[in-house]
């Protein structure tokens, strides 16, 4: 039956309108567990915080072994996914970029957008910032090509780059992902209270 | 108190996701009839044509001859020995049974019908269902008086050189025009190359983002 | 009370919560795992098979050629040897054998056309549909008979004896006129002198060779990130 949309079942004209809705709902919920305080994102670097590495981690896990029963009994076809391609040097290089910018202002690009929204005013240098970042880069594109496209190494997973059974990439994930669980809440714990709103 | 609600909601939706994967699980039907075969290696059980019977070799004991004409025509004549299952019959539970039983005993299905074209996508049905004991009897049933006439015949023979019936009619027309009143035969006329482009449909990839 | 026995419940929520996790996911790895099922359900390939509406008699194919109606494509699926010797109209060639390499199946997997399949008689064209009907490619056809009939009926017609019915005698006509456009001769073309000119002037070589172009699949990078 799914994916929806490639297998016909959603035309695709209704792109636009579902990625609206969904976007409605990403961000009513990012606002509504307090992700637009630039703080409790922070709180991840300094350790008195671990809700938004919590709150991901358990939507990657629920989707993924969701998506893994939705496949097994049919309701899904997990190979006619899409996977985004893997440009090894542009993801590294964009990671560490990205890190840094997460860590000195508090936002990811998604929760910049909903801290926009409620009218904070970081949040508004934040996304100025973004733009003017994108506008250089569009401009000078030429130059970051080679390295924006280069190392190409396809559209893998973790399961192709390491060949093992995704059933048992699946477990250890998962265990791996509450293992994490348990050391942050640890660090949460030795760490001062940070109380903020 | 505070706390408490924030438990509610976590502990709402893990029952609703459990129940979810209890309902879509109890919802799940595993289908009667599933391929065991895939297409590529249906494809090379084709290309290998070791799937023939010649009508000498069925008095072999381990053929079971299976006539997959309507009743009908089984009526009206059948080989000696023959069981009758239809092809639209032949994922139904009883026939099911009988090619499960011959399966396990060992026993070759010889499948045969009007002709053997006939009798092929039947035959490749069963194949990929798992049924590798199936054959296909080589023959051609036609009826004259009365009586079922069973001869054997050649798949995809190509009867007629084509090629050459067009040149050699070409050149007899142009014997008999000679005779008659000597004129050039047909201006070659050559039409324009058509191009056509089949678009594929594009599968939209799906965006990303977090 | 129940607030209170909640409030017990809720300090081993995340315990509750990791179980569970544990659970299903180690249910994926426990569960028996069965072959994917490929192509479409048996019942639908059966119920497709029974129906003969995918046979497109050697008529129908002709009257398409001789307008030049755009909507198909004649698929061969003999050998080459056999294809180079002689192919209905404009047929392209692919081999049964190649017939899921992934050139061929760009051709057979679309919606555009109709495909006909063709081989010297029904056999390897039914297979090939059946092959292609299993794997939900659409629009498949066969040429009932295949080439062998093709030159019974189209390039060598019989002529119907005095006693059969007027029909006869018009199919047969038509049929005549066919095989003249698939460049057969006949020696009374050329007996009247001058009436049957206009009828050797239109006669044409064996169709011109469509050129099918088909796009590979390319997969248009997603933009996405947070």
């Amino acid at each position: 039956m799914g994916p929806l949309l490639p297998n016909g079942i959603i035309p695709t004209e209704w792109d636009s309108l579902i990625a609206i809705l969904i976007g409605l709902v990403f961000g009513f919920i990012l606002e509504s567990s307090g992700f637009s305080s630039s703080r409790k994102l922070a709180g991840v670097f300094y350790g008195y915080d671990f809700a938004v590495l919590k709150v991901f981690f358990t939507a990657a896990l629920v989707a993924l072994i969701g998506m893994y029963y939705m496949d097994y009994l049919g309701y899904m076809d997990l190979a006619q996914l899409y996977v985004h391609p893997t440009y090894l040097w542009g993801a590294i290089i964009g990671g560490i970029i990205m890190g840094v910018g997460f860590v000195s202002a508090g936002f990811c690009p998604g929760t910049s957008l909903c801290a926009l929204a409620i009218g904070k005013i970081d949040a508004f240098a934040y996304v100025g910032g973004a733009l003017i970042g994108i506008f250089i880069f569009s401009e000078l594109f030429t130059l970051f090509q080679p390295l924006y496209d280069g190392t190409f190494l396809g559209n893998v997973t973790l399961m192709d780059t390491f060949d093992i059974n995704p059933y048992w990439f699946v477990f250890i994930f998962t265990l791996i992902a509450i293992l994490i669980f348990v050391i942050s809440d640890l660090i949460r714990k030795r760490t001062k209270k940070q109380v903020y709103n | 108190m505070k706390e408490l609600e924030k438990t509610k909601r976590i502990s709402i939706a893990t029952t609703l996701f459990i129940l979810i994967v209890i309902m879509a699980l109890l919802a799940y039907k595993r289908p009667i009839h599933i391929y065991a075969v895939n297409t590529e290696h249906t494809l090379e059980k084709i290309v290998s044509k070791d799937y023939f019977v010649s009508l000498k070799e069925i008095n072999n004991p381990d053929y079971v001859l299976i006539d997959v004409r309507s009743h009908f025509e089984f009526e009206k004549g059948h080989l000696e020995n023959a069981v009758n299952i239809h092809t639209s019959e032949i994922l139904l539970d009883n026939s099911k049974k009988v090619f499960d039983e011959l399966k396990e005993n060992g026993k070759t299905v010889v499948l045969y019908a009007s002709n053997t074209n006939e009798a092929s996508p039947t035959f490749l049905i069963l194949y990929q269902l798992g049924y590798n004991n199936v054959k296909i009897l080589n023959v051609e049933n036609s009826y004259s008086n009365n009586q079922l006439i069973t001869k054997s015949i050649d798949v995809e023979k190509s009867n007629a050189d084509i090629k050459n019936f067009i040149a050699e009619s070409v050149k007899k027309a142009k014997k008999v025009s000679k005779k008659n009143v000597k004129r050039p035969v047909a201006t070659v006329k050559k039409a324009p190359k058509k191009i056509i482009t089949v678009k594929k449909k594009k599968k939209a990839p799906a965006e990303g983002g977090c | 009370m129940v607030n209170r026995k909640l409030a017990k419940v809720s300090t081993f929520r995340y315990k509750i919560l990791a179980t569970v996790f544990i659970v299903l996911a180690g249910g994926l790895v426990l569960l028996p795992k069965h072959e994917k099922h490929e192509g479409i359900k048996p019942e639908l390939l059966l119920a497709n098979l029974i129906s003969t509406e995918r046979y497109i008699s050697t008529d129908i194919l002709a009257d398409k050629i001789i307008n030049n109606d755009p909507s198909f494509i004649l698929i061969d699926v003999r050998n080459e040897e056999s294809y180079s010797n002689f192919t209905i109209g404009d047929a392209l060639n692919i081999p049964l054998e190649k017939f899921l390499d992934e050139v061929s199946i760009n051709y057979l997997d679309q919606n555009q056309y109709d495909i006909i399949f063709i081989s010297n008689d029904n056999f390897y064209a039914e297979q090939a549909w059946m092959l292609g009907s299993r794997l939900g490619f659409k629009n498949l056809h066969v040429l009932e008979g295949g080439i062998n009939k093709w030159f019974n009926t189209i390039i060598n017609p019989k002529k119907p004896t005095e006693t059969m019915p007027e029909e006869q005698f018009v199919l047969y006509s038509n049929r005549k006129a066919a095989s003249m456009f698939f460049g057969v001769a006949y020696p009374e073309q050329f007996k009247p002198a001058k009436k049957d000119k206009a009828i050797v002037k239109t006669k044409q070589p064996a169709p011109p060779k469509k050129v099918i172009k088909v796009k590979k699949k390319k997969k248009a990078p997603a933009e996405g990130g947070c």
